[in-house]
C-alpha cells in the first residue's frame, strides 16, 4: 500500500470524494462472500491494551466497522497479560471464529499463537503488533510519518537553526519510530542544537513531565522548540512553559491529539503549535476493513499505513475546532482514511 | 521511644566513638541533603535560584501531601495502598463534578474530600472491624478504585468538550477557581511566586506534625502503633484511633488529587501507582531523618524533599530516567539501613 504519503495534507478535493463515500449505504447483497451473509461471519478483536483513550477510541472505530458490515464481533481483552493475550487467540479458535485482530501485544508471546491461528484458517490482521507472520498484514499508525509530520512544521515554523529539548523514553515501539525520524532530521538540518533529553511514563504521565520539564527549562533557558511526540508529554512540557512563564518562548510540536489536548493547544498564546494524529477510531476502522477484505479473498498487502493528519493551532483556532468531534467533522482528512475500501466496502455512518 | 536513641543508654562502648555515630545517624541524612543542594549548586546550572527551589518544592507538593497522609497510617502500625488510586479518584471525581455535572469548584473539592473521607472509613472498617490485614485491604480498596474512576465516563479521560458515553459533549469547564488551586502564585518578595500546592503542603505538614507530636490524640496514635494491646489495657479506644488514622490518609490523597486536577486542568485516566510509590518511599525515607527510626511528620517532609531534590537536580543534569529510579531506590535502602541499624542498636 503505497497511500498518500505525499498527497496527504492538501487532499481536500479526494476527501469530498471519500466523504461522498460514507453516504452510500452498500448492501449485503452486494458485497463478496462470506458478507453476502455477514451474520454469519465471527470476528475477535483480541486486545494487549485498552486502558486509556486511544484504546477506547480504536475499539469504537473496530465496533462501528464491525456493524456497517454486519458481522459478529467478539471483544477479547486481556489487559496487558502477554500469557493470556496468547491463550485469547487460542480460546478465539475454539470459538470457531472466521477473522481475529491482534491489536498490540508482544512479538515473543503471539507469533505462535498467530501461527496457530493461521493454521486454522483463520485470516488474521494485527495492529501494532510485529508477529513475523507473512500471512498476517500488520496495520499500522506510521509513526514515523507523525513524526516527520510535527517536524517538517517546527522547520517552517522556526527555520533550520533551533536549540531544542526532546522528550523520550526508549523500548517502547512507537516512541522508538518516532526517535528515528528525529535523529534523521537532526542530521539533515545540523542547526538543531538539542541541549537535553527528558521524559518518564510515570503516571500521571503530564504531571511527571511538567516536573522534569521545569527543571530542564531551568537548566536550559535558551530552548525555544521542543520536540514531544506524545500528547501527554506535551501537555507536561505545556504546564511547564506556563508555570515557567515562557509560552511566548517556547514552541511545542508534539504527535497525537484528544480533546483535552485541543483544548491546551487552543488556550490563549499556547506554547503549543502543532501536533500530528492519526485517528484511532480511523485505524480500528482500517483493521476491520483490512481483515474484511482478506475473509473476500483480496491481497491487502503486507502492511496497510494509516497516514497522520497535521493539527496546528492556527488550523483548530480558524475553524472553531474545540473537540475531536469538530475534528472530525471540519478536517475531514481526520475523520476517515481512504485506506482498504473497495468498491463494495460499506463505511461506518457520520 | 525516643530515649532509646540518645546516647546515654547504649553508654556500653567508649562514649566518644558512640557519641559520633549518633550524631551521624541523627543528623547524616540531613547533612546529605545539604551536601545535595551544594553538589547540584556547582555541578548544573540554574539549579541555585529561588525558582528552582519554588518549583522543587511543587513538584514534591502532590506526592509529599500523600506521603503525609501515610505517615498517619504508619503511625498506627498500619498501612494504606489505596492513597495513589484515591488520588487520581479524586482527580476523575473532581473532573466528572465540573465539566460532567457542571458543578462549581467549591462542589468539587467537597466531593473530593468527602470521597477521602469515606474511603478511610472504608478501609479503617475493613482493618478494625472485619479484620482484614491492612496491606490486603488496601490493596483490595486501590483496585476497586482503579475500576472504579473509570465507570462514569467508560474509560476516558475527562477533558472541557469531551463526548459522553451516551453521545452527547459534556458542557462544563474546569472552573477558574478551580484551576486557580494548581496555577495560581503568591506574591512573596518576588511576585507571582509560591504556587498554592505547595502552601498547601506547608500547612498540612505543620498541622500534621504538630498533631502528631503535641496534641494527646496524636500521641495516643503513636502508643497504638508502638503496643496495641497496651494501649487498649489502658482503656484507648484503639479500632477509633486506627479507624481516624485511615480517615486521615484518605482525606490528604483526596487534597493531593484535587490538586493534581487542578494542575493538569482534566481528569486523567491513571492508577497512581507511581504516586503511591514515591509516597511511601518518602515516608519511609523520614523514618531515618534524625534517627528517629519510627514515622514522623518532619521526616516525611524531608524525605519527599530529598527525592525532589535528587530527581529535579538530575534532570538538569540530562540523566536519563531509569538513572532516577535506580538512585530512588538506592536512596531508599540507605535509609531503611539507617532506620534498622538504628533501631537494632537500640535494642542492644
Amino acid at each position: 500500500m503505497t497511500i498518500s504519503r505525499r498527497t496527504f495534507g492538501r487532499i481536500a478535493a479526494g476527501l469530498m470524494a471519500a466523504s461522498g463515500l460514507v453516504s452510500v449505504p452498500a448492501l449485503a447483497q452486494d458485497m463478496p462472500a462470506p458478507f453476502d451473509n455477514p451474520e454469519e461471519v465471527t470476528i475477535a478483536l483480541v486486545r494487549y491494551l485498552s486502558t486509556g483513550d486511544f484504546f477506547q477510541a480504536y475499539l469504537s472505530g473496530v465496533e462501528s466497522q464491525a456493524e456497517a458490515l454486519g458481522v459478529d464481533l467478539r471483544v477479547l481483552d486481556s489487559r496487558q497479560d502477554a500469557a493470556l493475550q496468547a491463550d485469547m487467540v487460542d480460546q478465539a479458535i475454539a470459538l470457531g471464529v472466521d477473522g481475529i485482530i491482534i491489536q498490540h501485544g508482544l512479538t515473543e508471546s503471539m507469533r505462535e499463537a498467530a501461527q496457530r491461528a493461521v493454521d486454522a484458517g483463520i485470516k488474521v490482521v494485527a495492529f501494532d503488533v510485529d508477529v513475523e507472520n507473512e500471512a498476517i498484514p500488520q496495520i499500522e499508525q506510521s509513526d514515523r510519518d507523525l513524526a516527520r509530520l510535527a517536524l517538517e512544521q517546527a522547520i517552517a515554523d522556526n527555520g533550520e537553526e533551533w536549540t531544542a529539548a526532546y522528550v523520550y523514553v526508549p523500548g517502547i515501539a512507537p516512541l522508538d519510530r518516532r526517535d528515528e525520524t528525529w535523529q534523521e532530521f537532526k542530521e539533515r538540518y545540523p542547526g538543531i542544537n538539542e541541549v537535553a533529553q527528558f521524559g518518564t511514563l510515570d503516571n500521571p504521565i503530564a504531571n511527571s513531565n511538567a516536573n522534569q520539564a521545569r527543571s530542564v527549562l531551568a537548566a536550559n533557558p535558551d530552548v525555544t522548540v521542543v520536540f514531544a511526540p506524545y500528547d501527554e508529554f506535551a501537555k507536561g512540557v505545556k504546564i511547564a512553559v506556563d508555570e515557567a512563564g515562557m509560552s511566548s518562548q517556547i514552541k511545542i510540536y508534539s504527535a497525537d491529539v484528544s480533546t483535552s489536548d485541543i483544548a491546551a493547544m487552543r488556550e490563549p498564546d499556547s506554547a503549543w503549535v502543532a501536533t500530528a494524529a492519526t485517528n484511532p477510531a480511523v485505524v480500528g476502522e482500517v483493521s476491520v476493513r483490512a481483515l474484511a477484505m482478506q475473509l473476500a479473498g483480496e491481497d491487502v498487502g503486507a502492511s496497510v499505513i494509516v497516514p497522520p493528519t497535521l493539527i496546528t493551532q492556527d488550523m483548530l483556532l480558524e475553524n472553531e475546532i474545540t473537540n475531536m468531534e469538530e475534528l472530525s467533522v471540519r478536517l475531514p482528512q481526520f475523520a476517515h482514511a481512504d485506506v482498504a475500501t473497495p468498491e463494495w466496502m460499506p463505511l461506518p455512518a457520520r | 521511644m525516643t530515649s532509646q536513641t540518645r546516647p546515654e543508654t547504649t553508654s556500653a562502648s567508649p562514649m566518644d566513638k558512640n557519641a559520633i555515630i549518633d550524631l551521624a545517624i541523627r543528623f547524616g541524612f540531613l547533612a546529605l541533603l545539604v551536601g545535595m543542594v551544594l553538589f547540584f549548586s556547582f555541578a548544573s546550572r540554574g539549579f541555585a535560584s529561588p525558582q528552582s527551589a519554588v518549583f522543587i518544592l511543587q513538584s514534591v507538593a502532590i506526592t509529599g501531601i500523600l506521603a503525609l497522609g501515610v505517615t498517619a497510617t504508619l503511625v498506627v502500625g498500619g498501612f494504606d495502598l489505596s492513597i495513589g488510586s484515591v488520588a487520581t479518584t479524586a482527580m476523575m471525581a473532581a473532573s466528572y463534578v465540573m465539566v460532567v455535572m457542571e458543578q462549581s469548584a467549591l462542589v468539587a473539592v467537597i466531593v473530593c474530600l468527602v470521597i477521602g473521607a469515606v474511603v478511610g472509613v472504608i478501609n479503617g472498617w475493613l482493618i478494625v472491624y472485619m479484620r482484614v490485614p491492612d496491606l490486603l485491604a488496601t490493596l483490595g480498596m486501590m483496585f476497586l478504585l482503579i475500576g472504579l474512576q473509570r465507570i462514569p465516563t467508560e474509560g476516558r479521560s475527562i477533558a472541557t468538550g469531551m463526548s459522553l458515553p451516551d453521545g452527547t459533549t459534556a458542557q462544563g469547564t474546569f472552573s477558574e477557581a478551580f484551576l486557580a488551586l494548581g496555577r495560581h502564585r503568591f506574591d512573596l518578595i518576588i511576585p507571582n511566586f509560591i504556587p498554592v500546592s505547595v502552601v498547601v503542603l506547608i500547612v498540612l505538614a505543620v498541622l500534621i506534625w504538630f498533631f502528631l507530636e503535641y496534641t494527646r490524640f496524636g500521641r495516643m496514635m503513636y502508643a497504638v502503633g508502638s503496643n496495641a494491646q497496651a494501649a487498649r489495657l489502658a482503656g484507648a479506644p484503639v479500632r477509633a484511633y486506627k479507624i481516624w488514622a485511615y480517615v486521615i490518609s484518605g482525606v490528604f490523597a483526596s487534597i493531593g488529587g484535587i490538586l493534581l486536577a487542578a494542575r493538569l486542568g482534566r481528569g486523567d485516566i491513571a492508577s497512581g501507582n507511581n504516586l503511591l510509590l514515591d509516597s511511601v518511599a518518602a515516608a519511609l525515607i523520614g523514618f531515618a531523618v534524625l534517627g528517629a527510626a519510627k514515622p514522623n511528620a518532619f521526616g516525611t517532609a524531608m524525605g519527599a524533599l530529598f527525592v525532589g531534590i535528587l530527581l529535579q537536580g538530575l534532570t538538569m543534569m540530562n540523566a536519563p530516567y531509569y538513572t532516577q529510579d535506580f538512585i530512588k531506590g538506592f536512596v531508599l535502602v540507605i535509609a531503611l539501613v539507617f532506620t534498622f541499624a538504628l533501631s537494632q542498636r537500640g535494642k542492644q
